[in-house]
């Protein structure tokens, strides 16, 4: 009995945990290319989320076709924020990228603010269940992690496939190289970062067909956390690190809110997130540079 | 094919070129030298625009580039093999050398110039699915002058592509520089700490000291006067 609802749940946190993966992916990639680490990572999660949430409640868009709108607009917030302060920081110590993003972050909260108030929204989009033997599972649910899957292809195939993504792969690598390779290194810093930011948007999309209430401006945070517990995971500058971090991180906190749960007395969902905390201390401890890193 | 007069750059608040002047007569090897910290990578990293300059000019086949981009300069053929390697650790050789051939007008040539690199450096082709972070450090040089030439180079300026080599390779190095010139017909700014080599394969030097030019001439002349020796080149 116990056994069964377990390995349901950890299904389900493998399905959960492709979203958390996706939603990562932009952290790693922005702190791959431009050693920058992203502290408004969870405002630009919430600027997706509303973006689906305007586009459903108040012109009846299909969650789906909000992925390609947050995609474009957050690779325009990108483009605008790199050129705007990131460009000037590079060379900064990093407290400077540190502080200007977390900026970057609450600017984000209040704008939203301004525009929706800070009461919490959600949405109904019903499009049934599915029965899957082990568990039984939302169709919704089901979309936001294939659509996680396939961006996470869609990105690996872009990175080895295209110009402009071996371009930043050799970036990533070594930009000094990269620049004799003849490689525009500052366009290839502007457009990880749009297209990082971009990734992070659209994962505000992904995360709300998973769960569509809760969504308000300050939601962001612990998805900033979440992120950061997986991008270590991961071992911080590869993507797809990131990705197979999520997995992993969603079975962890799936399961380990089974067992919580059987403990009486105990309120799981506050241990649960306590126990991502730990896990990221630990790492941090032992491997500083990711547990999932080749050197 | 490349004149550089007066120019000046740093880092920071700290001017290291002092309005040093050079010339690289197209088909030659130019040579550099001078002791640490001269300002001969500064050199090369402004002309080819990986340092900003503050001031001076470079001329390169007639035409001022002076604050050209990088990545147009390439276009235009010019070549920096930088001091330190600077290869791409998680990509294998071949990957490496292509990504040399990154830009168009290189791309269209790419499957010529990675024979020509493997005939320059066979020990390359056997390890061409190699990951180049593996590589000793001889290879990883070899990996690093063939990812510029195939960037398809008029001008190529090599920064200390012997240092930290064993003394079979050193001369393996130069046998490759001289092969690049008669072979290839590259033009060739040579930076290096061998003194003696590096006199050897050039046909022109210029000895560079506190971010100045302080001496100049063929290297017999350059050999034939004690004092240059003596003063900037320790020999
Ligand atoms: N990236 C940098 N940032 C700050 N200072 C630098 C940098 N690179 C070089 N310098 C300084 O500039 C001066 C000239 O250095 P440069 O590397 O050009 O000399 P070099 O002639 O190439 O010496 P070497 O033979 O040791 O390679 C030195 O005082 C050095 O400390
Ligand atoms: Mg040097």
């Amino acid at each position: 009995m116990v056994f069964e609802q377990l390995t349901g749940n950890l299904f389900q946190g493998l399905v959960l945990g492709a979203v958390y993966g996706m939603a990562t992916m932009g952290l790693s990639l922005i702190f791959g290319v431009l050693k920058v680490v992203n502290v408004g990572h969870g405002a630009f999660v919430m600027v997706g989320a509303f973006i689906t949430f305007w586009l459903f409640s108040a012109l009846g868009v299909n969650p789906i076709f909000a992925i390609p709108v947050a995609f474009v607009i957050g690779l325009g917030l990108g483009l605008f924020f790199y050129y705007t302060v990131i460009q000037r920081l590079i060379k900064a110590p990093e407290l400077a990228t540190l502080l200007a993003t977390f900026s970057i972050g609450v600017l984000l909260q209040e704008v939203v603010k301004l525009i929706f108030g800070s009461e919490f929204r959600g949405y109904n989009w019903t499009v049934g269940k599915i029965d899957l033997g082990l568990t039984v599972l939302p169709v919704s649910k089901l979309l936001a992690s294939l659509g996680s899957v396939g961006i996470a292809v869609l990105l690996y195939i872009w990175f080895n496939r295209t110009r402009a993504g071996s371009a930043m792969r050799s970036v990533v690598e070594d930009s000094e190289g990269a620049r004799v390779c003849g490689v525009n290194v500052g366009a290839a810093y502007a457009w990880s970062f749009a297209l990082g930011i971009g990734l992070t948007v659209t994962s505000g999309v992904l995360l709300t067909m998973f769960i569509p209430v809760g969504i308000n401006p300050y939601m962001g945070g612990g998805y900033t956390l979440k992120a950061f517990v997986i991008a270590v995971l991961g071992g911080l500058s590869s993507p797809y690190g990131a990705f197979f971090g999520g997995l992993v991180f969603g079975l962890i906190e799936n399961g380990s809110y089974t067992l919580f749960a059987l403990l009486p007395g105990v309120e799981p969902f506050a241990l649960t997130r306590f126990l991502s905390f730990l896990i990221l201390l630990i790492i941090l401890l032992i491997r500083p540079t990711g547990l999932l890193t080749r050197k | 094919m490349l004149q550089v007069r007066d120019l000046e750059s740093g880092y920071g608040p700290m001017q290291v070129l002092w309005k040093p002047g050079l010339e690289v007569k197209a088909g030659t090897v130019t040579s550099l030298l001078g002791p640490n910290g001269a300002g001969k990578s500064t050199l090369l990293g402004t002309v080819f625009g990986s340092v900003p300059p503050w001031g001076g000019t470079v001329v390169y086949e007639g035409k001022e580039i002076t604050r050209e981009p990088t990545h147009k300069k390439v276009q235009l053929g010019m070549a920096l093999v930088p001091e330190g390697k600077h290869l791409f650790p998680n990509m294998t050789v071949e990957e490496n050398l292509y990504m040399g051939a990154y830009l168009k007008r290189a791309e269209a040539h790419r499957e010529e110039s990675l024979e020509q690199v493997y005939e320059l450096f066979p020990r390359l082709k056997e390890r061409r699915r190699q990951m180049a972070g593996l590589l000793s450090g001889g290879e990883q040089q070899m990996v690093t002058v063939g990812r510029s030439l195939m960037t398809k180079p008029k001008l190529i300026m090599l920064d200390e592509p012997s240092q930290g080599l064993a003394p079979l390779l050193v001369e393996l190095m130069f046998e490759t520089i001289r092969k690049m010139k008669d072979d290839i017909g590259l033009t060739i700014l040579l930076v290096e700490q061998n003194a003696d080599a590096s006199l050897e394969a050039a046909d022109y030097v210029y000895v560079m000291h506190e971010g100045t030019i302080k001496a100049e001439g063929t290297p017999d002349q350059i050999k034939a006067s004690d004092d240059i020796r003596e003063a900037f080149l320790g020999m």
